[in-house]
């Protein structure tokens, strides 16, 4: 069997050959032997391959010099398998370009045909090339999903959440070949249809013009750690485009993790096309709840959508149990029975876990409804709960429209300040003290909590004033929302949610940073909550 | 030096006012030339310390004339571009400098925040940030090449489309053959016929075919001093081999880059014999990290000999057919091609300069080099020769962590002094 990796590779010329082909898919959990032999900050696809040819033996592998990443693979995978070959794929797209191509894959057939010791089939080949059929564009409206390449079940994944037509741009997807002439040199035509599919990054060619061909509602924007070629797209994208954009950071393996699909289910929401799973009630009393990595909290609303009561609880071992006594909790304060209740809608991480909720629709929805709700003035909310830190855009209307959260790293989170404040031996309530009078302007440099921990070990071995680090570690979460901001752009009303809300040294040095005066909720923690009850109570998700 | 501190700060908090703060950048570059003219460093030998000049004139001349420059990286062919008397801005250069000016850190937030993907190269992040605060002179055109690294094409793309110029970009193939040559030449020509007209003015090719004549006769003089390399050697610095990344690239065969060759094969030739353990480095020099900064710049016990970034193409080229030489010299360079060809490279010039050990300073995000780190440490290790990678950030300080780092290091030149 030969594996490859790249949509430029020749596969119908392997299977002349009649040989086996199959693209390499990763599914590895770590990268035990492939981090021995390259450095662990390469891209986690190309360390996956090595490790998935290695753990599987594959013995055959062709690759193209697609980018920096595979290059080295190709390197180190030398003396490694039995067979390997890499095809030098140019970037420009015209007829030397093609010419040069169509040479390299004279020189792979070659090659194989010494290495196997068997001739190449051409009329095989001629029968193959027949049952091609270029993709035929689609009209009807659909989701695209670009970018860096996913793994095919995550593309069923993405279809099965969503009501609309899923359509795969990346290098994985449908555009692989285009249509291919069958008279004189078949193989130079056919390096010419490669070369003249769909481009990816790596090519000089115009990529944005062929989304035109497509009738989109919005596209999931996928970039993978330690490949930065598409990130650079997504930044033109958004400027480009008027389509509500989603950009995903992963690194390959980890698309199912509840933080990813999260984010897909929030975009899905925001353009209206997640598949709905319940109807919901419009009588009686609403409940939201929202089950947070810090905290549990629940809202009651009457019919005419007045907070009748909430709970707000610190999440326990188990998110499960937090969540029933919020729920006993809050039943309590209103004076209600468990029936008097029409519909619960359940938010946050642990919301698909909550066995007593009619749906689950994701934070950021409920964050937008709930903020809202509290103030229709408000156009951004900044959102920094216990695990994650996030920026929610919201029309005039209050739909949220764009979104960016933190990626992966608790830098900037509810957890970052509590990681400090037990390094420099304090209460948190400490930690919201707003410094005016600082002797020293202490900046925290460490973007990763881990290594900001010891950052602020040896400031506090330099005796520095603790007053002084509170206000650095304020200053560097500031800093992270400003960035997060940046992304989404800024647009006052500003409201401020989740529990570092109550932290006003954060919010000083927020305002501070973005020169605006930021609104904070009575109660910060339930607006989740209360977003989910409203939409318990019938507003449309 | 409060002085300097205070105009730092100065250029730090107008960042957001890009006219001002071009203003700032050009009037401390301007300074900074001056100072280094009239106080130059008296522990660096003279061609040295007049490489420290040079490169100030060379950074400078692009952005005071926006309207004659063209930006391009470190590999581009900018010989046509002094046979037409347009300045080159070296994006990788201008980072360098704006990390020296401590704002590395805005720049790539600036670019980040952007959407710029933060495990990105900090060089090209540096430098988009510039374009995203608008603290950079809109040049006439940008030229770039394929070569080497992946954000080379992907970086001029993105800002030519959002200045708004004119951009070629130079497909360079892995491999060396007749047809990957006209492939490129082919390229050159028609990147000849938009610089013409973006700059309304002809290419003359006598011009061109003497700067060829000049940049081999500068290669003749740099295998001297490689050659003395294995003998003898400088107290000298970090900052002043990634100088030499100028003269070596993108302002070789011009005059000045021969005198500062010609000057620098004399001081070698007087320089005393070396007397401590000569460290070569493969790739780049961390010329802003501390500890690196404080064991290796002018140490008379572990001396820098230099890196292969310097050397990467040593061969004459053919004055006749100039279009052919630069395509041949883009294609055949050290680091285009499969890794091996760089081992190879390295492994001459390990054989012609003898080090005592070699250093791969892991760049942040620079996949083409780290992803070699593996062979290269089995190189080594076959050869007996002490290797040393070590990750960091030539540019973002924030990513270098100091006493990882430190620890790292000290252990390794413990480790040489015992051998």
């Amino acid at each position: 069997m030969i594996g490859y990796v790249c949509k430029y590779t020749p596969v119908e010329i392997i299977k002349a050959f009649d040989e086996e082909v199959s693209r390499i898919d990763p599914e590895i959990k770590t990268y035990e032997k492939a981090e021995g032999l390259t450095h662990p900050n390469m891209c986690s696809f190309m360390k996956g391959t090595l490790e998935d040819i290695l753990q599987k033996n594959i013995d055959e592998v062709v690759l193209v010099n697609c980018c920096d990443s595979i290059r080295r693979l190709a390197e180190i995978l030398k003396n490694k398998v039995k067979f390997l070959h890499v095809i030098d794929l140019p970037r420009k797209i015209n007829e030397s370009a093609c010419n040069l191509f169509y040479a390299e894959l004279l020189e792979f057939i070659r090659a194989y045909e010494e290495y196997k010791g068997k001739k190449f089939d051409q009329d095989r080949f001629k029968n193959i090339l027949k049952e091609h059929k270029a993709k035929i564009y689609d009209s009807n409206e659909c989701i695209a999903v670009l970018g860096a390449r996913f793994r095919d079940d995550v593309i069923k994944n993405i279809g099965k959440r969503c009501n609309i037509n899923v359509i795969n741009l990346t290098c994985t997807g449908e555009h692989r070949l285009s249509n291919i002439m069958q008279r004189n040199d078949l193989i130079f035509n056919y390096a010419s249809a490669i070369m003249n599919s769909y481009p990816c990054m790596r090519m000089t060619a115009d990529r944005l013009a062929f989304l035109k061909n497509y009738n989109l509602k919005g596209i999931i924007y996928n970039t993978v750690k330690f490949c930065d070629f598409y990130s650079y797209e997504y930044a033109s994208l958004k400027n480009f485009l008027n389509v509500p954009i989603l950009k995903i950071e992963t690194d390959y393996l980890d698309f199912d993790s509840g933080q990813i699909l999260n984010r897909v289910d929030a975009f899905l929401e925001s353009v209206g096309v997640r598949k709905i799973e319940v109807q919901v009630k419009n009588r009686g009393y609403f409940m939201g709840i929202d089950s947070g990595s810090t905290s549990t909290n629940a809202v009651i609303l009457d019919q005419d959508k007045n907070i009748v009561s909430y709970s707000i609880l610190p999440t326990g071992a188990k998110a499960l149990d937090s969540a029933w006594e919020a729920y006993r909790i809050a039943l309590e304060k209103a004076n209600l029975r468990r029936e008097d209740i029409s519909c619960v809608v359940s938010t946050g991480y642990g919301r698909i876990s909550i066995p007593f909720s009619d749906k689950s629709v994701t934070e950021i929805t409920c964050h937008g409804k709930g903020a809202f709700y509290l103030d229709s003035g408000v156009r951004t909310i900044i959102d920094i709960g216990g695990q994650d830190s996030k920026v929610i855009r919201l029309d005039d209307c209050g739909n949220v429209v764009d979104f960016v959260m933190n990626d992966k790293c608790s830098a900037g989170t509810g957890r970052f300040l509590d990681v400090m404040a037990r390094v420099l031996q304090v209460p948190i309530e400490d930690m919201a003290e707003v410094v005016r009078d600082f002797k020293e302007d202490i900046t925290i440099t460490s973007m990763c909590t881990v290594f900001a921990e010891s950052e602020v070990i040896s400031l506090i071995a330099q005796n520095k004033d603790k007053r002084d680090i509170i206000r650095g570690l304020n200053r560097s979460v500031a800093s992270k929302v400003a960035s997060l901001l940046g992304r989404v752009g800024k647009r006052a009303k500003y409201m401020m949610t989740g529990g570092v809300a109550k932290n006003n040294g954060v919010v000083y040095e927020i305002e501070n940073k973005i020169q605006e005066k930021i609104i904070i909720p009575f109660e910060p923690q339930i607006v989740g909550a209360l977003g989910a009850a409203l939409i318990a109570a019938g507003e449309n998700d | 030096m409060n002085a300097v501190n205070a105009y730092l700060k100065l250029v730090r908090k107008n960042l957001d006012k890009p006219t001002i703060a071009y203003k700032f950048i050009k009037y401390g570059l301007n300074v900074a030339e001056k100072y280094v003219s009239f106080f130059p460093d008296r522990r660096l030998p003279e061609s040295l310390r007049s490489l420290t000049k040079l490169c100030f004139k060379y950074i400078r001349a692009p952005i005071d004339n926006p309207q004659n420059a063209v930006w391009v990286n470190i590999f581009a062919p900018t010989e046509f571009l002094h046979a037409m008397d347009i300045y080159p801005l070296f994006i990788e250069a201008y980072s360098s400098y704006m990390s020296g000016f401590c704002v590395e850190d805005c720049l790539i937030d600036k670019a980040e925040s952007a959407g710029i993907s933060n495990t990105l190269c900090s060089y090209h992040k540096a430098f988009i940030g510039s374009g995203e605060l608008g603290i950079l002179p809109k040049p006439k055109m940008a030229v770039t090449t394929s070569m080497v690294c992946d954000a080379n094409i992907n970086t001029f793309r993105y800002l030519a489309a959002k200045f708004d110029i004119p951009i070629y970009i130079i497909d360079i193939p892995y491999e060396y053959n007749r047809n990957t040559v006209e492939y490129v030449k082919g390229q050159l020509l028609e990147m000849i016929g938009l610089i013409e007209g973006v700059f309304n003015k002809k290419l003359d090719l006598d011009r061109l075919r003497e700067i060829i004549s000049l940049e081999n006769r500068t290669r003749k003089l740099i295998k001297e001093y490689i050659n003395n390399l294995k003998y003898k050697s400088f107290n000298t610095t970090m900052a002043t081999e990634m100088y030499m990344l100028f003269t070596s690239h993108v302002f070789m065969g011009l005059e000045e880059t021969f005198d500062f060759y010609e000057r620098l094969v004399d001081d070698i030739k007087k320089a005393p014999d070396r007397s401590g353990k000569g460290i070569f480095f493969v790739h780049l020099l961390p010329m802003f990290e501390k500890s690196f900064k404080k064991y290796l710049n002018f140490s008379s016990e572990f001396q820098i000999l230099g890196s292969d970034l310097n050397y990467d193409f040593l061969n004459e080229m053919y004055c006749p057919d100039p279009f052919e030489a630069i395509a041949e010299k883009m294609i055949l360079n050290i680091y285009n091609g499969g890794f091996e060809r760089r081992v190879k490279a390295v492994s001459n010039l390990v054989d012609e300069i003898k080090p005592d050990g070699i250093i791969q300073f892991c760049h942040w995000g620079c996949k083409q080099s780290i992803g070699g780190v593996g062979i290269y440490r089995n190189y080594f290790r076959e050869r007996g020769i002490p290797f040393l990678a070590v990750d960091g950030d030539a540019i973002d300080k924030r990513n270098n962590q100091e006493g990882q780092i430190r620890t790292r290091l000290e252990a390794f030149l413990e480790m040489l002094k015992r051998r």
